[in-house]
């Protein structure tokens, strides 16, 4: 019991005196999974905005395959992102491989089907009736995609954070792609597992508080901004 | 803008809505479509606005067929209209900004139109918090903000006080007596239909006649 009392205390230690390290790590994984979501979002969001305002055979398919990727276990992306740029992969040449970028890459293909598949659905419910109204008043159908864009911003924006926390807190694509490798690929999430099968609990314990606290952090932001879009 | 239909039937599945309607809707005239409910009058509005493309024979707008810049000339407002999370100004403003018209002409044309509706007050209120008939006031005016050539209207002061009709009565009459525009309402108001209509053409099913 002491051991872990004693790596709690360390732990606030290292988080209040600024350790470069464990700052370090924070920060990539912000950097990771913030560039990511970000990618995600600006090209998932239009993309099946777009495909949702359209009435085609086969909307019904894809609306379970993008609930099936929804869950995808993220050790699969971490294959299949491997598998991509690792040395004999097609991509091997340029060697993206144990990079920051292949963490991103691996994050993207992760919290896109989710981004997607609650864009999709949400534009199928809501967003065909702003775009009836679009065409009413003459809006193109691009005018009209962004107008639907513009109309669900609230809940397109809770996705994309929601895509955030889910990217921020895997760790099975991110350790392999990224190697874990200490100053260069290392984040939060593969830190703590990898400090956990070594028994150095202190820096685990301090990384775990901060990925607690971005989780608060995250649901606090999604709380306001919901509460503020009721009172709109 | 004439309307002009030939032959237009519409089924959903196997159900039949209407058949073989032939009908004129003349330019600069308002004319009021009554029917049972089921008959498909909205429906039709929907043929007419191009929402629904999935008919056959042919709508003729002024003997020309429905072609993209066509779109552009007409709106319709319905029964519970859509308004845009934005504020009553930005609304109105909306057709003409999604028409890249100057930021000047946007501005007049927009104040013009909240002036004629007394809603100075509310302008720069959130349009989706409006009651029923503040909403349907803003949905009118945003759709003769651009002055569109057609104007059709699916039952658009149903259950909205009487001081509002009256207003959007108004309104309605006006726009079309100034610009001479085309207007096709929905209506169940049998007052409206005699008073603010220059025509009624009844829908039922099958068959459809009119009177002046």
């Amino acid at each position: 019991m002491d051991y872990i009392i004693a790596g709690f205390w360390k732990a606030l230690d290292m988080i209040f005196s600024g350790d470069p390290e464990l700052w370090g790590i924070v920060g990539l994984s912000l950097r990771v999974s913030g560039s990511a979501i970000i990618i995600a979002a600006l090209v998932i969001i239009p993309l099946f905005t777009f495909i949702g305002l359209r009435s085609f055979r086969g909307e019904r398919v894809l609306s379970r395959v993008l609930n099936a990727l929804m869950s995808m276990p993220s050790v699969v992306v971490g294959l299949l992102v491997s598998v991509t740029l690792s040395r004999r992969g097609p991509l091997g040449h340029l060697q993206l491989m144990y990079t920051p970028t292949a963490m991103i890459i691996a994050q993207v293909i992760l919290v896109s089907p989710l981004i997607a598949c609650l864009t999709y659905e949400m534009v199928k419910h809501r967003g065909r009736e702003i775009q009836k109204l679009g065409q009413t008043l003459g809006a193109s159908k691009i005018q009209s995609t962004f107008m639907v864009i513009s109309e669900l911003k609230s809940e397109l924006f809770i996705y994309t954070v929601n895509g955030f926390s889910r990217a921020i807190s895997e760790v099975g694509a991110v350790m392999m792609v990224g190697g874990n490798i200490k100053g260069d690929t290392r984040v939060i999430t593969t830190t703590i597992s990898m400090l956990n099968s070594m028994g150095d609990y202190a820096m685990a314990f301090a990384l775990g508080m901060i990925l607690i606290v971005i989780s608060l952090v995250i649901n606090a932001v999604l709380y306001t901004y919901k509460e503020k879009r009721a009172d709109v | 803008m004439e309307v002009k239909l030939e032959q237009v039937s519409k089924r959903y599945g196997q159900k039949l809505i209407f058949e073989n309607l032939n009908e004129t809707f003349e330019s600069g005239k308002i004319t009021g479509l009554v029917g049972d409910n089921g008959a498909g009058k909205s429906t039709l509005l929907r043929l007419i606005a191009g929402l629904d493309l999935d008919y056959t024979g042919h709508i003729y707008y002024d003997g020309q067929p429905l072609r993209k810049p066509l779109y552009q000339q007409m709106t319709m407002v319905f029964q519970t209209p859509y308004l845009l999370k934005r504020s009553v100004y930005d609304n109105i403003a909306y057709p003409l900004e999604l028409r890249h018209r100057p930021a000047a002409e946007i501005k007049q044309k927009t104040e013009t139109m909240i002036a004629r509706l007394g809603l100075e007050k509310l302008e720069k209120q959130y349009a989706h918090k409006l009651s029923g008939g503040e909403s349907q006031k803003v949905a009118l005016a945003r759709a003769l903000v651009f002055e569109p050539e057609l104007v059709l209207l699916d039952e658009p002061m149903s259950g909205i006080d009487a001081a509002s009709v009256s207003f959007m009565e108004q309104m309605i009459q006006d726009y079309v007596r100034e610009y001479h525009k085309t207007v096709i309402m929905i209506t169940h108001n049998t007052r409206q239909a005699q008073e603010l209509c220059d025509r009624t053409v009844h829908l039922n099913g099958a068959w459809m006649g009119g009177n002046q």
